[in-house]
């Protein structure tokens, strides 16, 4: 097994006011040592200065949201924290933790993790945090599709605020209705086991099993694979599929097995990372893409699908 | 600094923490891990640590050298048998050689034979390998040699200890034209500042090449050697990058299912004097050719160049075929001095990465006000295990990949 040394970038996202800063607090209880890059656009101004670490290894992003045009922020402050580390200006760190603006898509953050080959070097994305509140649920409807996007994005949920509310059932339900397959931690003040999030990995069960009831235009589906695929068809599939609705594929994440073994397969809208062997924990659970959607219907991914391989 | 290592434990040795490059595990008859160090030098032999819980060691025995006119630097276990290599710092003294004992007791090892090599023009054994619990393989003076430069008094040489109360010398390979009576011409030495000699450094031999010995030769670049027969090594290859770098190969590390052999310098001046002294890998698809095709991603120069104390490559973990240690073809670790320990992914060999460091802050009685990583052993429990040349003692580390 091929080592991969790169340090984790945990995103963690959440719409504005839903405690993305009080999870990240907790986090850093339980893991000292992360390196913490707030990004403060539109939201409190001084969450950053609320992030219970070491001033080293927090870092504050100036400007603004971290949008697609935006993003060289987060590159440049990401090479710069990997090569302070080589020469020991700070310590070192195990993980990165990046706390997006409540008004962003988490998609970018993943996006310059798979598009830049020079941080792919020291970096991979680790696992999406959503948090979503399960108290004000109104909130959300200001900016619906921002919000729908970072429960789209989600690798693991946190619903906050579930002592003020009075049940979760609400929240789990709009969450499910775009997100199906992810898993939905309550917690109080932030209070989860860091290694929930963390591990977190890409669940396809749920999704094969579940109907769900879509929000407005969100389709979510998986892609099947009951036999080995070859690599090139797999990958000149998801170019086309790229090409032709890249800005609606909110999300693509899942393992498929190719001739030899099984290869990871991630991308939010039009950028994925290249296709990389499983790693024993995303090995677990059935070989399948999972999909989310701004609609894009399972029957024109599985038309598409089937198309090619008849070509092949 | 650290990245995907995590520190268990550090323990100083009861204060003699000043520790050579001798570090062999042995799996005790009761289940516990002890794991046997050799000093840097005078006044401590060896010490024994139980490292059953990395997390808290314990020393078992810590023993004395006969005088402070020798260091013992090197030893290896095998089974309840452990060799330790004495080296003496004048020709001429005496023990110079090997000592064996008998470890089935950790509290309590007794000598169970000297083998001795002390002579006018010996400086005795710097470095021994010791394995397969029959054959001591050694860099090591022979008083029946002659050396035309003193510096180049330590050659290889196999020694059978199947008796192990009457260790007998079986075989020996030297350079050609170091030592009198050579018809080969004396070897154009390094310039003087870095001159250290045409002599054997680390002498592996592995199960999977019984009929091999990984040779490093200092001054003189490494060697495959045939030893099938091994009363007449043969040399079937060399390769040497001096000059134009600046000497000291220290240790062949070979990757028997990927063809490689890799390849280790040593720095041995204070504040990169002697940089860059790297780890190389070789392609030896062909054994008679072996070709270099990449050096392991150096740490950064102007970070540790002038910190204080040696900068550069000196140990590999060298995947010893022993119960208890941890095997790699794929991830290679080795300390750097100041720059601490390394973990590198040669799956790769075009291309390999860093994917794993720990450099410990200076220890407090350091003399050259930095740590100075000298030896690695890995364990099969994947605990990482490296030793400081000061004062530092012994450190335990998690590696996370």
């Amino acid at each position: 097994m091929t080592p991969d040394g790169r340090t984790p970038v945990v995103v963690v996202t959440g719409f504005l006011g839903s405690g993305k800063t009080t999870l990240v607090n907790q986090l850093l209880k339980q893991e000292a040592d992360s390196l913490v890059i707030v990004n403060e656009f539109g939201e409190v101004p001084v969450d950053h200065l609320l992030v219970e670490s070491a001033t080293e290894k927090a870092v504050a992003l100036p400007n603004g949201c971290l949008c697609c045009h935006m993003r060289g922020d987060l590159e440049e402050t990401l090479m710069g924290a990997a090569m302070r580390r080589r020469r020991g200006e700070i310590a070192g760190f195990d993980r990165v933790i990046v706390e997006t603006s409540g008004l962003a898509d988490p998609g970018p953050v993943a996006q310059t993790l798979y598009a830049d080959p020079a941080l792919q070097r020291d970096f991979k994305l680790g696992p999406i945090v959503t948090v979503v509140d399960a108290f004000d649920l109104e909130s959300r409807k200001a900016s619906a599709g921002i919000a729908r996007a970072q429960i789209a994005a989600a690798d693991v949920v946190v619903l906050s605020k579930v002592d003020r509310a009075a049940g979760t059932a609400g929240a789990e339900a709009e969450v499910r209705g775009v997100n199906p397959a992810v898993e939905c931690i309550p917690a109080q003040h932030g209070a989860v086991e860091s290694g929930r999030l963390l591990q977190a990995s890409p669940k396809t069960a749920p999704v094969l099993a579940a109907q769900p009831q879509h929000a407005s235009g969100i389709r979510s589906f998986a892609l099947r694979f009951e036999k080995p695929v070859p690599r090139p068809l797999l990958q000149h599939f998801l170019d086309t599929l790229i090409q032709l609705r890249g800005a609606d594929l909110l999300r693509v994440k899942g393992v498929v097995p190719v001739e030899d073994g099984l290869v990871l397969v991630q991308g939010v809208r039009h950028v994925f990372d290249r296709l990389r062997p499983a790693s024993p924990s995303a090995q677990r659970g059935e070989p399948a893409l999972v999909f989310i959607t701004n609609g894009v219907e399972r029957r024109e991914v599985e038309a598409l699908w089937q198309a090619m391989k008849g070509l092949a | 600094m650290f990245l995907n290592m995590k520190l268990l434990a550090q323990h100083t040795l009861n204060g003699f923490g000043g520790m050579g490059e001798g570090m062999s595990m042995q799996l005790a008859r009761d289940g516990r891990r002890v794991l046997w160090l050799a000093h840097e030098s005078a006044p401590k032999n060896f010490t024994a640590v139980d490292v059953t819980d990395p997390r808290k060691p314990k020393v078992v025995t810590q023993t004395d050298l006969p005088h402070a006119q020798m260091r013992s630097n090197s030893l290896e276990v095998s089974g309840d048998l452990m060799a330790v290599a004495y080296q003496v710092t004048k020709f001429g003294l005496k023990p110079a050689g090997f000592e064996l004992f008998d470890i089935s007791n950790p509290e309590k090892p007794e000598s169970v034979a000297l083998f001795d090599a002390s002579g006018p023009h010996s400086r005795g054994c710097h470095q021994l390998w010791f394995v397969d619990g029959r054959t001591v393989h050694m860099a090591c003076a022979d008083p029946e040699l002659k050396p035309r430069n003193p510096k180049d008094d330590q050659v290889y040489r196999i020694v059978d200890v199947a008796n192990p109360s009457k260790p007998v010398a079986v075989g020996r390979w030297h350079l050609p034209g170091t030592m009198d009576g050579d018809d080969a011409p004396p070897p154009q030495r390094l310039p003087a500042k870095f001159d250290a000699g045409f002599r054997a450094h680390n002498t592996n031999v592995y199960p999977e090449r019984p009929d091999r010995c990984y040779l490093a030769y200092i001054d003189g670049g490494i060697m495959l050697l045939d030893i099938s027969d091994r009363a007449r090594p043969q040399m079937i290859s060399r390769w040497t990058n001096s000059p134009p770098y600046n000497g000291f190969n220290h240790t062949v590390l070979p990757l028997f299912g990927r063809d490689l052999l890799v390849v280790s310098d040593e720095c041995v001046q204070d504040n990169g004097a002697d940089w860059p002294k790297l780890v190389w890998v070789l392609d030896a698809r062909d054994e008679r050719h072996l070709v270099s095709v990449a050096t392991l991603p150096a740490p950064p120069v102007e970070t540790f160049k002038q910190r204080g104390g040696r900068f550069g490559a000196h140990n590999l973990h060298e995947n010893p075929p022993v119960p208890g240690a941890w095997r790699s073809e794929e991830v290679v670790l080795g300390t750097f001095f100041n720059a601490g320990v390394r973990a590198y992914d040669v799956s790769d060999p075009y291309s390999p990465r860093e994917v794993a460091y720990f450099v410990p802050p200076s220890p407090e009685n350091s003399k050259t006000g930095q740590i100075q990583l000298n030896d690695v052993f890995v364990d099969d429990r994947g605990i990482v295990f490296t030793v400081d040349r000061g004062g530092g003692g012994l450190y335990a580390l998690e590696m996370k990949l």
